[in-house]
């Protein structure tokens, strides 16, 4: 009976339930700025940066389509963030990033 | 004692601590809760420590690895549940770690991913069979020091030591909501599975059988428990510790292990980072061997069939079977395309309910005058002992409850 | 202890491994033949191994499974082959004396005998 009221709990819909996948897609985001940004000043190796594209852009596909509600803001946040190229400006994603991050702590204070 | 037998056997402790769940974890937990958690890594090395020394003590005594005396210890029915349970779990994280290990090598070349989990496991079956069994745990375990990059890589970023040093007294951050609360308690029972997941005590059990410990190695036992495993948890608070003054600021919490050499590549650029991931590739690669060795000695103890990689393959045919067959699931299990990171969190989840039923006959054998005489549980290994089984019991209690509460860590 | 002594059934003798006079792992102690009747002395006289052996331990759809898996054979081992009881079960014989270590030998058919160092 327990473990059913906490599966329960994890299976709800809207905006709470996709809380989790706001926040995986705000730490992709924020991990693919970084990889940018260190290789604009060469940090790191060409076959590490396109991996690591490449794996960013799967999780991100994954959350984006995990959503329950894809037609709100966050989701159309997170369409926005997956049409950008793979070597976008560490400004711009992190343009993106922010506005996940400002909805994440709305979903979390509410 | 010999010294160049013990440093060795120090050095392989080290590199060998961090496998590919203490590598998600440690990176997850210094994102999300800064310096917060570095207390639950150390005492949960402790308590690694206490069931590594005492099943090296038993080994070294009773000449008999834990499985072979489990069995006698809980009877038929409750041995058979707890191989079924461990090899389960020992079989996930193996599966884990030879993902892990296709992903690092994907960073390092940019071969497909599948190709190169295939490939990989011809490779880690090739070398079991080829290399002598010391060698085999030195070589991955020596290799696998390469990751003291990333500690350099922390001192190179002059982080806030005083906050990392408060890190180590037990506390719980204050002004959590409950979900953070919730997400913090996961964090810490997902740490203690890493750092004491059953198959480390089965391979070093019988790993000190197949190097032909004695009483005369008592000492070596308690020494490369002590400082190697006390070294390398160094090493995994040090990816925490990165990632609490890299990743925490930033808004990352790592979702893919390559992450985590970036705490390298940062500071020390393209060196580093294939540094970092030379270091990471052997340790998982090691924990993939260790994996799936502690599992076939697991199960041929339990039948009484001849086991041991000291002996040649064909002398010990059935465990020879065995290891070749679990490779071949857990490769099985990759094959299938399910992420590296819902891995690594079902094999904490299996590790930590199995890890009650693990302890405890190990706990009793190692207690047990009649098998250990003299050399039996002091009062400090008795004591210690108890208090960490009632631990892992209380975790392995919370860990469903606590997953599903949030989201697997995810809030 | 020598097997020559009052043993309890339980705590000393089932599930121990059994190790043979080259010091050879040849199986586990899965269940002890005893001699005698209701009300007067047991005396064991034998050692039974292998999974035929699990019949009486086990619930009965688990033995359906065992028989599936691994067949039903017993090897019976006589009690005085046996030089010490401890931590394991001591044989004063090699296993292959007493029937143990056919599977083994069966399995080995299937390894190659080439490569390991």
């Amino acid at each position: 009976m327990g473990i059913c009221i906490l599966c329960l709990a994890a299976c709800s819909s809207g905006p709470s339930a996709d809380l989790q996948y706001i926040k995986q897609a705000r730490s992709i985001g924020a991990e693919w700025a970084l990889i940018n940004e260190q290789a604009e000043t060469h940090q790191l190796t060409a076959t590490y940066v396109a991996s690591m594209h490449q794996w960013l852009h799967d999780g991100l596909t994954t959350a984006a389509q995990s959503l329950s509600e894809p037609d709100s803001a966050y989701g159309h946040e997170i369409q926005a963030l997956l049409a950008e190229p793979a070597d976008a400006a560490p400004e711009t994603l992190r343009g993106h990033v922010n506005k996940l991050k400002r909805i994440e702590d709305q979903l979390e204070s509410a | 004692m010999n010294p160049l037998e013990l440093t060795l056997g120090i050095m392989t402790a080290v590199g060998g601590f961090v496998d590919i769940s203490e590598l998600v974890f440690a990176a997850k937990a210094g994102s999300t809760f800064g310096y917060a958690l570095i207390w639950v890594f150390a005492f949960a090395t402790i308590g690694i420590i206490v069931f590594s020394e005492m099943s090296g003590r038993v080994a070294a005594v009773a000449k008999q690895p834990v499985f072979n005396l489990m069995r006698h210890r809980l009877g038929l029915k409750l041995g058979l549940v707890t191989l079924i349970a461990s090899v389960i779990s020992s079989l996930i994280t193996c599966a884990a770690e030879v993902g892990g290990v296709a992903l690092i090598l994907n960073y390092l070349t940019g071969a497909p991913y599948l190709i190169l989990a295939v490939g990989l496991t011809v490779a880690l079956i090739a070398s079991i069979w080829v290399i002598p069994f010391e060698w085999i745990e030195r070589s991955y375990g020596l290799l696998g020091l390469f990751m003291v990059v990333i500690a350099a890589a922390l001192v190179a970023i002059h982080p806030p030591w005083h906050q990392i040093a408060s890190g180590f007294v037990p506390q719980v951050p204050k002004g959590l909501t409950t979900k953070e609360l919730l997400t913090f308690g996961y964090f810490a029972v997902a740490i203690v599975s890493a750092v004491m997941f059953p198959y480390e005590v089965y391979f070093y059990s019988s790993g000190g059988i197949e190097e032909g410990w004695s009483i005369k190695d008592l000492l070596t036992n308690r020494l490369t428990s002590i400082v190697g495993m006390g070294l390398g948890s160094l090493l995994a608070i040090s990816i925490l510790a990165s990632s609490a003054q890299l990743f925490g600021p930033t808004n990352i919490d790592p979702e893919i292990p390559g992450t985590a050499a970036l705490q390298a590549a940062i500071p020390f650029g393209k060196w580093g980072l294939i540094l970092a991931l030379l270091g990471m590739f052997f340790a998982v690669a090691g924990a993939a061997v260790e994996t799936c060795l502690a599992n076939a000695y697991s199960i041929a103890q339990f039948f009484g069939w001849k086991w041991g990689r000291h002996k040649k393959p064909w002398e010990a045919p059935r465990f020879t079977i065995t290891w070749i067959a679990l490779f071949i699931a857990a490769l099985a299990i990759v094959l299938t395309g399910v992420d590296v990171m819902t891995l690594v969190e079902f094999a904490i989840l299996f590790s930590i309910l199995v890890l009650p039923l693990t302890y405890l006959p190990l706990l009793l054998l190692a207690g047990d005058r009649k098998f250990m005489g003299q050399y039996a549980n002091g009062a400090i290994a008795k004591v210690l002992g108890w208090f960490y089984f009632a631990v892992v019991g209380c975790a392995a209690i919370a860990a469903l409850p606590l997953y599903f509460l949030t989201s697997g860590g995810n809030g | 202890m020598k097997p020559d002594g009052r043993i309890k059934l339980v705590s000393e003798l089932l599930d121990l491994p059994l190790i043979d006079s080259e010091g050879r792992y040849c199986g586990v102690v899965d269940d002890v033949e005893l001699d005698g009747a209701a009300g007067k002395t047991l005396r064991p006289t034998a050692l039974l191994v292998g999974p035929g052996a699990y019949s009486g331990r086990m619930p009965g759809w688990v033995m359906a499974l065992v028989r599936l898996l691994a067949g039903s054979r017993i090897t019976r081992v006589p009690f005085s082959k046996i030089r010490t009881i401890g931590s394991a079960v001591e044989l004063e014989v090699p296993g292959e004396a007493v029937g143990l270590n056919k599977s083994e030998d069966r399995a080995e058919r299937w390894i190659p005998h080439k490569g390991a160092l």
